[in-house]
């Protein structure tokens, strides 16, 4: 039938925006549903990819998010650029 | 959903119960809906319900459902869009003291419906000529005459008769006729489909006519649609609000930490509305504003003021070594709890601006549990705003924290604990109807289908997991 398809990829799509919050890969991703939403990995990472395909920037961003998260050094950066720009807030707080 | 209740609708058929149901219905029919239009007669009787019933002895009951879908299919094939018009419009008016939302609507409806009834009459025994040929006359007479009962007990007598409805209650009958409320059950897949109507024609122009015909289902009548509308609007506009405000905090944790960045807006999953499609990803991105989310999160304050936040922002970086300490309890208990409910874990980890997002709170609906954000995290505390971020930054004890290198950054390693994720995943399954926490754009379902099928999937949900 085609509406309960539609709304199990509507399922399987809200599982796999939570485990983006989670900032999760896809391979997490499919283990985790597959393991607490009995969600065959096959489906998981179709629906996925078609979700990059509708979503590329988002996806592109995310990647390259969770690449840099891996290194210290790009986090550092990061603390130190946010701690330079929050001078502003610390200025209006003033 | 298909009721063939037409309990409110039916009553044509039933001549033989009326009887002692009349005198409760006419009660009844005052202040409901009447419409019964299995003919097209019924059309302009309906408009007269409460006068005709009062002298009626037909008496229909409500309970009786039977007839009518045939009926009623007939009828709108004959009646056309005027027959509804009016149906609906003389439904309305019966309804504006049911539903003091639709007030307005209603009421610019009911002015239409006499517009409508005294012109229409031609044109509703036009349209309901198919489907009997006294219609025109009947309607005539009912409509310029409102207390001609004993003429339309004539008429009644002829047709199958319209009953008083009384039913709002049982009424589970999907006629497209518009009866009264009928109990729609709005599963996602239908919200999901109102919301894209609604999108396609503009939330604040959506018109619920326009977003019934572009939805297309039968079950629901244009007031389903109508009260639907108002509370995905009224909870639209809070949940806009919060998405903005988590917006700007989810931008601050990235920059902070970067790492849950692209999760983004990160837990307002508290959402409990239909707005996460809308609101989604665009608005908020974080990835790509990194540099605005200066101007974005000031007006957005809900919970806190500007200057607090700006202190804890101060507060951050020397509170991140603060934080390391804190004790464990912090994370799988916290999670383990509902999430609506904000359990305070660790006093000791908030300076005192803590309590005011707490106290604003209250004040704004948009917040109704101090949660959203914090739920994401493994670093979770359940506390709203500023404190959550707070808590973000500093590191999860579960977590393997301690390999992150000392220093300024405060480790924040997003790995998501088993227990988070496994409450995540249930709580989309057990309530499907929660928004979207990012909102993207959903792939297209026949491409889908297409892909699994080439991937050797025929048909899903998979009898077998």
């Amino acid at each position: 039938m085609d509406d309960s398809s539609a709304s199990y990829i509507h399922t399987v799509h809200h599982l796999i925006e939570e485990c983006l919050v989670f900032n999760m890969s896809k391979e997490e991703c499919m283990e985790a549903l597959s393991k607490h939403a009995n969600i065959k990995p096959v489906i998981t990472s179709t629906v996925w990819k078609e979700l990059e395909k509708e979503n590329r920037e988002f996806f592109e961003a995310y990647t390259k998010n969770r690449a840099e998260r891996g290194s210290g050094m790009a986090t550092r950066e990061k603390i130190q650029n946010m701690l330079s720009s929050s001078t502003t807030i610390r200025d209006c707080k003033d | 959903m298909l009721a063939v209740s037409a309990a409110p609708l039916t009553n044509n058929n039933k001549d033989e119960r009326q009887g002692e149901m009349v005198e409760s219905f006419t009660m009844d029919v005052d202040a409901q809906e009447f419409p019964d239009f299995s003919d097209a007669n019924h059309l302009l009787d309906s408009i007269d319900l409460d006068d005709l019933f009062m002298g009626i002895d037909d008496g229909d009951m409500l309970p009786d459902l039977e007839m009518d879908p045939e009926i009623l299919g007939d009828f709108s094939l004959s009646g056309g869009e005027e027959s509804e018009v009016i149906n609906t419009s003389v439904l309305s008016v019966d309804r504006v003291d049911e539903e003091d939302n639709n007030n307005n609507t209603l009421k610019k409806e009911a002015e239409e419906a006499d517009k409508i009834s005294g012109s229409g009459s031609g044109s509703g025994s036009g349209s309901g000529s198919g489907l009997g040929s006294s219609s025109s006359s009947k309607g005539e007479e009912i409509v310029s005459k409102r207390e001609d009962q004993p003429g339309l007990k004539t008429l009644r007598g002829k047709d199958h008769g319209d009953k008083p409805r009384k039913s709002s209650a049982q009424t589970k009958s999907n006629n497209n006729q518009s009866k009264k409320k009928m109990k729609v059950d709005w599963t996602p897949e239908l919200h999901r489909r109102f919301v894209q109507a609604v999108e396609q024609l503009g939330v604040d122009k959506a018109v619920p006519s326009r977003i019934l015909e572009l939805m297309g289902i039968d079950c629901l009548t244009r007031h389903n649609i109508a009260s639907h509308l108002q509370k995905y609007r009224s909870h639209r506009k809070h949940l806009l609000a919060r998405e903005a405000e988590a917006a700007s905090w989810s931008q601050r944790r990235q920059m902070y930490g970067g790492a849950a960045a692209a999760g983004g807006r990160g837990g307002k999953r508290d959402m409990n509305t239909w707005i996460a499609p809308t609101i989604g990803f665009p608005p908020i991105t974080p990835v790509h504003h990194h540099h605005h989310h200066h101007p974005s999160f000031r007006p957005l304050h809900v919970w806190g003021h500007p200057s607090m936040d700006q202190s804890l922002m101060h507060m951050w970086p020397k509170h991140v070594p603060h934080s390391l300490s804190p004790p464990p309890p912090l994370t799988p208990p916290s999670w383990a709890q509902p999430r609506p409910t904000p359990p305070p874990p660790d006093p000791s980890y908030w300076h005192p601006h803590q309590r005011v997002p707490n106290g604003l709170t209250p004040g704004t609906p948009c917040f109704p549990q101090p949660l959203p954000a914090a739920t994401r995290f493994p670093a979770r505390v359940p506390v709203p705003g500023i404190p959550q971020h707070h808590a973000m930054y500093k590191v999860d004890p579960g977590i393997g924290v301690p390999t992150r290198q000392p220093g300024p950054n405060p480790p924040i390693d997003f790995h998501p604990s088993k227990e988070s994720v496994d409450a995540a995943i249930g709580d989309v399954l057990s309530k499907p109807w929660l928004p979207l926490p990012l909102g993207l754009k959903p792939p297209s379902t026949e491409s889908v289908m297409v892909e699994l099928q080439r991937q050797g999937v025929p048909k899903i949900p998979p009898t077998c997991a």
